[in-house]
């Protein structure tokens, strides 16, 4: 369609990604902490933004007590979780409120998750609806929870945005996806990975064309999702390594869940221009570093830097994994 | 005098037609905006009696297309509606009309109508223009802010063109009559469109209806004006 005007104002230069799948168990939560602890460490400013109302990467990162505290003061005024933040649409008294990320480590900060956000994701059903009608309080509702990261992002310099969501096909993951730059999709060694790529790509086909025509209707005068999220490739994880080839049946799963990524999201999304030319569909891979996901989650630490599991070697391999896909997205992100 | 379309004009009315087809959603989202705009208006409702609408059907789309082409060869001027244009030249992709009782409600109305262009995310680009063939509607409409056209056919009705304020400009006609003008409206239009008539019978007819049912108007307009002269002489 013709027009001018990207209906984005002020957008913040940072990269914004997201780690989705709506099936869950495929370790959403613990790669996209990991990728972003090692683009820290690789010296790029990254945020962290807890958009799952299950929290589980906010209790990943801060303690127990710290967590507990925020959650009990996120409705009070000096609340400081994304809740805190986006209440104000839900109660349609106004727009977001800023709040301070935490910082977790040097270069890395933290917007906290809150179990309330549930009630901001059911609110953004009537203002996706609301943005069909032209009602500029739907757009409002749409892009707040954009707005706030793009705040946070000028104000700290940021270079890399995570949105980490919750495993479901939902209005919150609708708005992630749609604010994204980048998507990457992990996936498991399984059948039901390999099925879920289907459903995931009919999902984003719907979403993107949607919020496009939306585009082309939008109020001029309203800051807008941009609705092109690029495909930064999938990361096969967890399966078992045997004498340094990949197990057979899940060897078998790989080359359907590449076969699968080929014709159900590339294929299925030509039209939106989400291919990044000349890139491989798999950005990496995270073999299963057995007890080492479970002790990094305790400790809250990244898999490579803990303390009480594992060998210096499985830490190194971990290390060095992750280290590959940061470098990667850094390549394919310029 | 019709100058006939050769197929490289026929091409060009398809591709129209073809990328009308492709984004009549964009169309149709952009009308039921406008419609609920309309249903929020507690005031619009006070005076309007009843709301309808309608999308372009795309073979009347081809209709029109294709007079207007074959117009602009008869006066040897260019036919310059393009892809790019086509939602606002053609601005009646999206029609509404809002019916209402008697011809002193178009003040009211017409007020409404503005408040609803301030308020919303769109914009007035043509009318409010009203057709009528009557002297005494001529000047009521005049004396209250509304452009008047003269209508040799015997059309009435108030028009409004508004557009979405958006990336893609997306136009819908707004058409205000009273009841009675709609008999007329609705039994011309099943006469004569998309092709008018040749019979001369059916012709005088509908003119002599014209006459009828502006006189129920204003038989209607008179009965309210008894009601509001009651009303202020009681106060």
């Amino acid at each position: 369609m013709s027009g001018n005007g990207s209906g984005i104002t002020n957008r913040a230069r940072a990269k914004r990604i997201t780690v989705f799948n709506h099936k869950g168990g495929v370790g959403k939560t613990t790669l996209t902490y990991n990728i972003a602890a090692q683009l820290s460490v690789l010296g790029k400013r990254v945020l962290l933004v807890d958009s799952d109302p299950q929290c589980n990467l906010s209790a990943y990162v801060i303690d127990g007590e710290v967590l507990d505290y925020l959650l009990d003061e996120s409705d009070s005024p000096t609340g400081q979780t994304v809740w805190t933040s986006l209440k104000p649409l839900s109660e349609a008294s106004g727009t977001f409120k800023l709040i301070d990320p935490i910082e977790l480590s040097s270069r890395l900060f933290l917007l906290p998750g809150d179990i309330r956000v549930s009630d901001f994701e059911e609110e953004l059903n009537d203002f996706w609806r609301e943005c069909f009608q032209r009602k500029r309080k739907g757009f409002a509702g749409i892009v707040a929870l954009s707005e706030l990261v793009n705040e946070v992002c000028s104000s700290h310099d940021i270079d890399f945005v995570f949105y980490d969501s919750g495993p479901n096909i939902g209005p919150l993951n609708r708005i992630i996806l749609l604010d994204c730059d980048f998507f990457i999709i992990p996936a498991a060694c399984d059948l039901f990975s390999v099925r879920a790529l289907k459903t995931l790509g009919r999902s984003l086909y719907s979403w993107i064309s949607q919020w496009r025509t939306m585009i082309e209707l939008a109020p001029a005068d309203m800051d807008l999702l941009p609705g092109h999220p690029r495909f930064l490739g999938y990361l096969p994880q967890s399966f078992s390594v045997y004498r340094g080839g990949i197990v057979r049946n899940q060897a078998k799963y790989l080359s359907l869940l590449e076969n699968s990524v080929r014709a159900d999201i590339l294929v299925a999304l030509r039209e939106f221009d989400v291919a990044i030319p000349g890139a491989s569909p798999k950005l990496g891979e995270v073999k299963d570093f057995g007890t080492l996901v479970a002790a990094s989650q305790t400790e809250g630490v990244p898999i490579y830097e803990v303390r009480t599991a594992g060998t210096a070697e499985q830490r190194a391999a971990a290390r060095e994994a992750f280290k590959e896909i940061a470098e990667k997205i850094i390549r394919q992100t310029r | 005098m019709v100058i006939a379309l050769d197929s490289n004009d026929m091409k060009q009315v398809e591709a129209l037609v073809s990328h009308y087809e492709a984004n009549q959603n964009l169309v149709s989202i952009f009308l039921k905006s406008m419609l609920g705009y309309i249903e929020e208006s507690p005031e619009l409702k006070r005076f309007a009696h009843s709301v309808r609408s309608r999308m372009k059907d795309p073979d009347h789309l081809r209709d029109k297309l294709c007079r207007k082409m074959s117009v602009a060869k008869e006066k040897d001027e260019p036919f310059d509606i393009t892809q790019e244009n086509l939602f606002v030249r053609i601005n009646d992709l999206a029609g509404i009309r809002i019916l209402h009782l008697h011809t002193t409600q178009m003040n009211d109305i017409n007020q409404c109508i503005k408040a609803i262009v301030a308020e919303q995310p769109i914009e007035l680009i043509e009318g409010p223009a009203a057709r009528t063939w009557d002297d005494e509607y001529r000047s009521y409409f005049r004396g209250i802010g509304i452009d008047t056209k003269d209508s040799e056919n015997m059309y009435t009705s108030v028009h409004y063109v508004v557009a979405s304020t958006s990336r893609t400009k997306i136009t819908c006609e707004i058409q205000v009559r009273t009841l009675m003008e709609e008999v007329w409206g609705e039994v011309d239009h099943s006469i004569n469109y998309p092709h008018k008539t040749d019979s001369v019978p059916c012709r005088e007819q509908i003119r002599a209806l014209a006459r009828q049912t502006s006189s129920a108007t204003r038989l209607v307009d008179a009965i309210f004006a008894t009601v509001a002269d009651l009303v202020k002489k009681e106060n």
